[in-house]
């Protein structure tokens, strides 16, 4: 009974990953540039997500919760990254894990993402959930500051990535 | 450049995404709990292991030099401190690998910050800069003396002994104790990090 109800809950929890995987996708591509960093950390947010799965309650704030996650184990994970980057001068390894393999066609798309990469890593995510049309409120409670200062962070991010983009 | 055409850009993002099957989902999640569990086993093993084999040899050595009492202190304090090395081991362990992801941001790089500060500024955070110097120094007098076969105070006495503590020890201590300075080091860049990271969250740089 007990290996049945845990059958169901891993359905579930995939149907769950598999609906949302693209916010998984989106996240570890503004903070990791390498392809296999972002596989890894795209791997690392789907454990973190199935540890905390049972504590999931509100099942109306999906959304919120996989974004929380994925925010706050790839920040947990940019020091460590950027300290083996230092380290290895190895060259860059192949985009072999099919995260976003014809992004270099889309130039508006690489422009933005390259404006973004300049960003700091909290406002990274800030603009990250504007992007992705967030309510305020949902900003707010995501990455845990007040509603007017999300405000402020947001139209001071987009006139940078503006300016970024023109120039 | 409208306000809302840079969100218009973003989405061109999710054609271009790839997703994957739940298939490959089932087995990314698989492969990564495999490799935490090995992660996991490997470390209590080998940890376990090493702790074993002390506590054997200590045993054994003890068992043979039961009548030198200072022996018997210096072999039992190792114990003592290798036991308490473990289990504090395991504990943070624990708590490093129960990190809570499922928060506000803000409230997690608190909770992560209060744990790393603890272990670095509490009470006992210094002490294992000291304790790691300080077993060097016992489990090399309990070696050194057991295959002198003689007394514990009677080894200290000769003169090769004494070149050896005077010549072996400091480089000893000095290299036990740079290693773990290195490693409280990074703990610390660790721990700036995220205050930065919370100064930033809270707009205040």
């Amino acid at each position: 009974m007990k290996r049945l109800n845990m059958k169901s809950t891993k359905e579930e929890f995939l149907e769950i990953l598999s609906n949302y995987q693209g916010i998984l996708y989106k996240v570890s591509l503004i903070y990791f540039k390498n392809a296999s960093d972002r596989g890894d950390n795209f791997q690392e947010i789907v454990y973190q997500l199935w540890k905390s799965f049972p504590k999931l309650q509100n099942k109306n704030s999906i959304g919120s919760w996989v974004y929380a996650v994925s925010i706050n184990t790839s920040i947990s994970r940019i020091k460590r990254v950027s300290r083996i980057e230092y380290r290895e001068t190895l060259p860059e390894v192949p985009d072999t894990s099919n995260i976003i393999d014809e992004i270099s066609k889309n130039e508006s798309l690489e422009l933005l993402l390259n404006a973004i990469y300049n960003l700091d890593d909290i406002d990274k995510s800030i603009m990250l959930l504007y992007l992705d049309e967030k309510s305020y409120d949902e900003i707010a409670e995501i990455i845990g500051i007040s509603k007017s200062n999300v405000g402020v962070r947001i139209n001071r991010a987009k006139e940078f990535l503006k300016q970024n983009i023109k120039n | 450049m409208e306000n809302n055409e840079l969100q218009k850009i973003w989405k061109s993002l999710d054609t271009e995404i790839n997703q994957k099957s739940k298939e490959e989902l089932n087995l990314l999640l698989t492969s990564k709990a495999k490799q935490t569990i090995n992660k996991f086993l490997s470390i209590i093993m080998i940890s376990i292991i090493v702790c074993v084999g002390v506590l054997v040899y200590l045993t054994i050595t003890s068992l043979n030099r039961k009548d030198d009492l200072i022996y018997l202190i210096n072999n039992v304090t190792i114990g003592i401190v290798t036991i308490l090395a473990l289990l504090s081991g395991f504990f943070s362990w624990y708590k490093i690998q129960n990190n809570e992801y499922d928060q506000p941001l803000k409230n997690w790089l608190e909770v992560r910050i209060s744990l790393l500060s603890q272990g670095l500024t509490g009470r006992f955070s210094k002490l294992y800069l000291f304790l790691i110097p300080f077993l060097y120094v016992l489990i090399v007098l309990s070696i050194h003396v057991y295959f002198e076969y003689k007394p514990f105070i009677d080894v200290l006495k000769t003169e090769e002994s004494i070149i050896a503590l005077i010549v072996g020890a400091p480089i000893g201590i000095f290299v036990s104790y740079y290693g773990a300075r290195k490693i409280r080091k990074y703990q610390f860049r660790n721990l700036e990090f995220l205050k930065d990271l919370h100064g930033r969250v809270c707009n205040m740089r």
